[in-house]
C-alpha cells in the first residue's frame, strides 16, 4: 500500500488497484496471464522516471503496455507489480517533413499517426494487421512490421532516436534526429524489440517516407505452395521488389470469402503481389510480374482498380481473427503463429506445417508474408475440448521447432514475450548469454518486464 | 468482455464490474466490426440478466425496474399515456393497424406522437386502449419484462391487430425480437417509405443529415427507408460516420439513466459527425433526439415525422 500511496503522489488519480481494472490488464491476445498489483497511466516522461525510481527503490516490477494487442504476452505482468499503460502518452509532438521525420509519444495509435502524416504526403510504413489499435511504442518494442516490410523493412529501419527511461529512473536519448549516425553503440536498435526489458520508451523520432503515387495488385493462384514460392523467387530475380507479397492458402481463401462473398479470388493457393510507385513504374512492374509468373500460375490477373484492391486488403487484414466464420464451433488460438524461414524454405515450412496439422488433427489456416519468409499459421480448435488443447500445444511446439530446423525464427514480428521464451536457447544459442549480460547491466534488479525473452 | 470473463471465472461482482457492464449502450458497432462474429451486446445483456436474477444491480437499475412495473412506463409518469391526443372520442376497438407510441413519445414528445398518429390514422391505424412500456428498458438492463409484454400482447390480440407500427427504435427491436411472431412490426420510416407516393410530399428548401438509431440501423438494417423519405423532401448530407458505422447517441442500454455525463459525452462526440451547412439532424428514435439535443443539438435534432409533417400537402385519399 506504500507503493500505491507513492504512485498517487506522482500521478494523482491515474493509478488503480481495483480488481476489475487489474484483471483487464492481466492478459493480451495470447494465452499468457499475469495479474498486476497496480495500473498507472503516466502522462509525461518525468512521471515515468519518478515511477521507475520508486519501483527501483522498492524492487517492484514494471511492465509497459500499449494497446494490449500483443500476441506473445509481452505486455503481461507475469511477475505482478506495476503496469504502465502508455496509451495516454499519445501526442504527435512534431511533424517535420522537411527533415523527413516525425516526433511522437509511444501511445499514439499507428493508423492515427498515418492519418496525420497523409496530408503532408508522407507515411510510416510498418503496417501490422492491428494498425487500427496498436500503439507505436508497442510496435517498436516488438520490432513489428507487416505486409509492406518486404519492400520497406521493419521498425528498425525507421527509428532515429528514442527517449528512454532506464530502470533506475535516468533518462537517455539513444540517437538523434540524424538520418544516419556512427556515434558509438546503436542503442536505438538495442531498445527496438527489447519488449520493455531494458527501459521504458517515452518519446520517439521516426523517419518517414513519401507516399507512393499509386499502387497495383496482381492476384495469382497456384496449384501448390511450392510453385507459389518459386514464382515469388522468380519475381525478385526479375528485379521487382513488390510493396507486399502475401500468400493465402486454400483454407484462408475460404475464410476470406466468408468475410466478403463478393471477392473475386480463385480457390487455389493465392499470392497477392502489390507494387507501388509512379503510374508508369507501377504499370510496368505489375505487367512484368504477370509475365514472369505466367508459366507457373494457374491464373493471374491485375486487380480491376483501387476499390477491388482495397476490398481484398481489408479482408486480408481481418482474416487472422475471422477463422470462426468457417466453423463457429472453433476459435483461433494464437500459438505457433509467427514462424519465419529464409525465403527459399517457405514451401518447405508450409509442407511441414501441413504435415503437423494432419498429424495432430488440428486444422491450420496458413497465410503470411511470403516475400520475407514470414508464415502466419492459424491453428483453430474447439476451446471447450481439453483434448484438442493438448494436441494444439504439441502442434504449435512442432511448428516452432520446424522453423528453427529450417534456419528460421520462432517470431518474425510478434515478439517473444513469455509465449515463445522457451525457444530462446535454441533460437539464439550463446547469444542469449550476451543478452542476459546486457539485461543485467541495464537492469540489475530485474524490475523491467521480468520473465520475458527467456532472459 | 474481460469483465464477464472475470465473473465467469467465479469472482463476485463489485461496483466496478457493474459500472463497466452497465456503461455499454449495446449499440452493436463492435458486433458490426468484429471479424470473429462475436456479439458483445448479447453477452452484456445476458450478463446483466444473470446478475439481476441473483439480486446484483445498481440503485438506478432497481428504481428503473420499479418505475416501469409500477407505472407501466419507464418515466414513472402517472398521467394519461394519450394526453397528447386532443380528440380521444371514437377510437376503434378493432383494427388491423396499430400505432405503438412508446413511453418517450407519449410523455416527452407529445407533438411527435400526435403528428405520427395524424399520418397513420389516415391509413386506418388505431391505438392500444392501455398501452404499456414495451419492456425494452427492462430487457436491456437485465430484468424480466413479462408482465408488461403480456399486458400489451393481450391488447394486441383483442384489437385483432395484424401490423404494429412504432416510431421508437427501442420499441421496434423489442416488439420484433421479444414478442411472439404473431404480427408484423414496422418502423415509422419503413411505413412512410412504403407509402411515400400516397403522402403528397411537398419539397422543402432544407438540407438535413440523418442519424441512424442503433436499433433501426445496425440491429435491423433499416438504412434506406428513412433516406428515401428524406430525399423525397429535401437534400440529404450524410454524417461523417453513417449507416452501419454510425456512432451511438449514447442514450441506449440504460446508459442515459445511469451514467448521464458519459451518455452526454458520447452524444457530443456523435454531434461532431454532423456535416457543415445542415438545417436539421433528422432521426427516428425519441431517445436519440433527447440525448443529442441535450448534448448540444439545441433543438436541431428532429424526428423524421416532423420533417414529413412539414412536407405534407395532402394525404392520399
Amino acid at each position: 500500500m506504500v507503493v500505491l500511496e507513492d504512485l498517487r503522489q506522482i500521478v494523482g488519480d491515474r493509478v488503480t488497484a481495483s480488481p476489475t481494472e487489474l484483471y483487464c490488464y492481466s492478459s493480451d491476445a495470447s494465452l499468457v496471464g499475469g495479474m498486476p498489483d497496480y495500473v498507472v497511466l503516466p502522462k509525461s516522461t518525468t512521471e515515468v522516471a519518478q515511477i521507475l525510481c520508486l519501483a527501483s527503490e522498492f524492487e517492484v516490477s514494471v511492465t509497459a503496455r500499449g494497446a494490449g494487442t500483443g500476441l506473445a504476452g509481452g505486455a503481461v505482468p507475469v511477475k505482478g507489480g506495476i503496469v504502465l499503460d502508455m496509451s495516454g502518452m499519445n501526442r504527435i509532438i512534431e511533424i517535420d517533413d522537411d527533415n523527413l521525420l516525425v516526433v511522437v509519444e509511444p501511445g499514439i495509435v499507428l493508423d492515427k499517426l498515418n492519418e496525420a502524416l497523409e496530408p503532408h504526403g508522407f507515411f510510416f510504413p510498418p503496417d501490422p494487421g492491428s494498425s487500427a489499435m496498436c500503439t507505436i511504442g508497442g510496435l517498436i518494442s516488438n520490432n513489428g512490421s507487416g505486409m509492406r516490410c518486404v519492400k520497406y523493412g521493419t521498425c528498425r529501419n525507421y527509428v532515429l532516436d528514442l527517449e528512454v527511461v532506464l530502470a533506475d529512473g535516468h533518462i537517455i536519448n539513444t540517437g538523434s534526429k540524424m538520418l544516419k549516425s556512427s556515434a558509438g553503440y546503436d542503442l536505438t536498435r538495442l531498445m527496438i524489440g527489447a519488449e520493455g526489458t531494458l527501459g521504458v520508451i517515452t518519446e520517439i523520432v521516426l523517419k518517414i517516407i513519401p507516399l507512393p503515387e499509386t499502387r497495383k495488385l496482381v492476384i495469382a493462384s497456384f496449384e501448390t505452395a511450392e510453385t507459389a514460392g518459386k514464382a515469388v523467387i522468380k519475381t525478385f530475380s526479375s528485379g521487382i521488389i513488390p510493396s507486399a507479397c502475401e500468400i493465402l492458402d486454400r483454407t484462408t481463401i475460404q475464410v476470406l470469402k466468408r468475410c466478403d462473398p463478393d471477392l473475386l479470388i480463385p480457390d487455389d493457393d493465392v499470392v497477392l503481389f502489390e507494387v507501388d510507385g509512379t503510374m508508369s513504374s507501377v504499370d510496368e512492374s505489375a505487367q512484368r510480374i504477370v509475365d514472369v509468373c505466367a508459366t507457373l500460375a494457374s491464373s493471374i490477373r491485375i486487380a480491376s482498380g483501387k476499390s477491388e484492391m482495397d476490398e481484398i486488403w481489408a479482408a486480408r487484414r481481418l482474416v487472422g481473427a475471422a477463422v470462426s466464420r468457417l466453423d463457429p464451433a472453433k476459435s483461433r488460438v494464437y500459438v505457433g503463429e509467427d514462424a519465419g524461414v529464409p525465403l527459399k524454405q517457405i514451401p518447405n515450412l508450409i509442407k511441414r506445417v501441413q504435415e503437423i496439422s494432419d498429424e495432430f488433427d488440428v486444422p491450420a489456416m496458413k497465410y503470411g508474408h511470403i516475400g520475407d519468409g514470414n508464415l502466419h499459421v492459424a491453428l483453430f480448435i474447439d476451446v471447450m475440448d481439453k483434448s484438442q488443447w493438448k494436441r494444439l500445444m504439441h502442434a504449435a511446439d512442432k511448428i516452432h521447432r520446424a522453423a528453427i530446423d529450417l534456419g528460421g525464427t520462432v517470431s518474425c514480428e510478434h515478439g517473444i514475450g513469455r509465449a515463445k521464451a522457451q525457444y530462446m536457447d535454441d533460437q539464439c544459442g550463446p547469444a542469449l548469454d550476451t543478452m542476459r549480460a546486457i539485461k543485467a547491466a541495464l537492469d540489475p534488479k530485474d524490475i523491467l518486464n521480468p520473465g520475458k525473452l527467456g532472459l | 468482455m474481460l469483465v464477464m470473463k472475470r465473473l465467469a471465472e467465479g469472482s463476485k461482482a463489485n461496483s466496478d464490474d457493474l459500472n463497466c457492464l452497465n456503461t455499454c449502450t449495446t449499440c452493436g458497432i463492435c458486433t458490426e466490426n468484429c471479424p470473429s462474429g462475436v456479439d458483445p451486446p448479447q453477452s452484456i445483456e445476458d450478463a446483466r440478466r444473470i446478475l439481476v436474477s441473483s439480486g446484483t444491480m445498481t440503485d438506478t437499475q432497481s428504481s428503473l425496474s420499479e418505475r416501469a412495473n409500477f407505472s407501466g412506463n419507464v418515466l414513472g409518469d402517472s398521467s394519461s399515456r394519450i394526453g397528447w391526443l386532443r380528440d380521444q372520442r371514437g377510437l376503434p376497438h378493432k383494427a388491423d393497424l396499430v400505432y405503438f407510441v412508446g413511453c418517450l413519445a407519449s410523455y416527452r414528445y407529445p407533438d411527435i406522437a400526435a403528428k405520427t398518429f395524424d399520418i397513420l390514422r389516415r391509413f386506418g391505424a388505431a391505438l392500444l386502449p392501455d398501452e404499456k412500456c414495451c419492456g425494452s428498458p427492462l430487457l436491456r438492463t437485465g430484468f424480466d419484462a413479462r408482465e408488461l409484454i403480456d399486458s400489451n400482447l393481450t391488447q394486441i390480440k383483442d384489437m385483432g391487430a395484424k401490423t404494429l407500427i412504432t416510431g421508437c427504435a427501442g420499441c421496434y427491436t423489442t416488439l420484433k425480437n421479444s414478442y411472439p411472431d404473431e404480427f408484423e412490426v414496422l418502423s415509422v420510416p419503413e411505413f412512410l417509405a412504403e407509402h411515400i407516393s400516397e403522402l403528397n410530399l411537398k419539397p422543402l428548401e432544407l438540407t438535413v443529415t440523418y442519424h441512424d438509431p442503433c436499433h433501426l440501423g445496425r440491429r435491423h438494417k433499416i438504412y434506406d427507408g428513412p433516406r428515401k423519405v428524406i430525399e423525397a423532401i429535401c437534400d440529404l448530407k450524410e454524417m461523417k460516420a453513417n449507416r452501419n458505422q454510425s456512432r451511438c447517441c449514447g442514450g441506449g442500454g440504460g446508459v442515459r439513466s445511469g451514467y448521464r455525463d458519459l451518455s452526454l459525452g458520447m452524444a457530443r462526440k456523435r454531434l461532431l459527425d454532423v456535416p457543415a451547412g445542415v438545417d436539421y439532424i433528422v432521426t427516428s428514435c425519441p431517445l436519440c433526439i433527447r440525448n443529442l439535443n441535450d448534448a448540444g443539438g439545441d433543438g436541431k435534432v428532429i424526428d423524421l415525422v416532423d420533417l414529413v409533417s412539414e412536407a405534407i400537402q395532402a394525404i392520399g385519399k
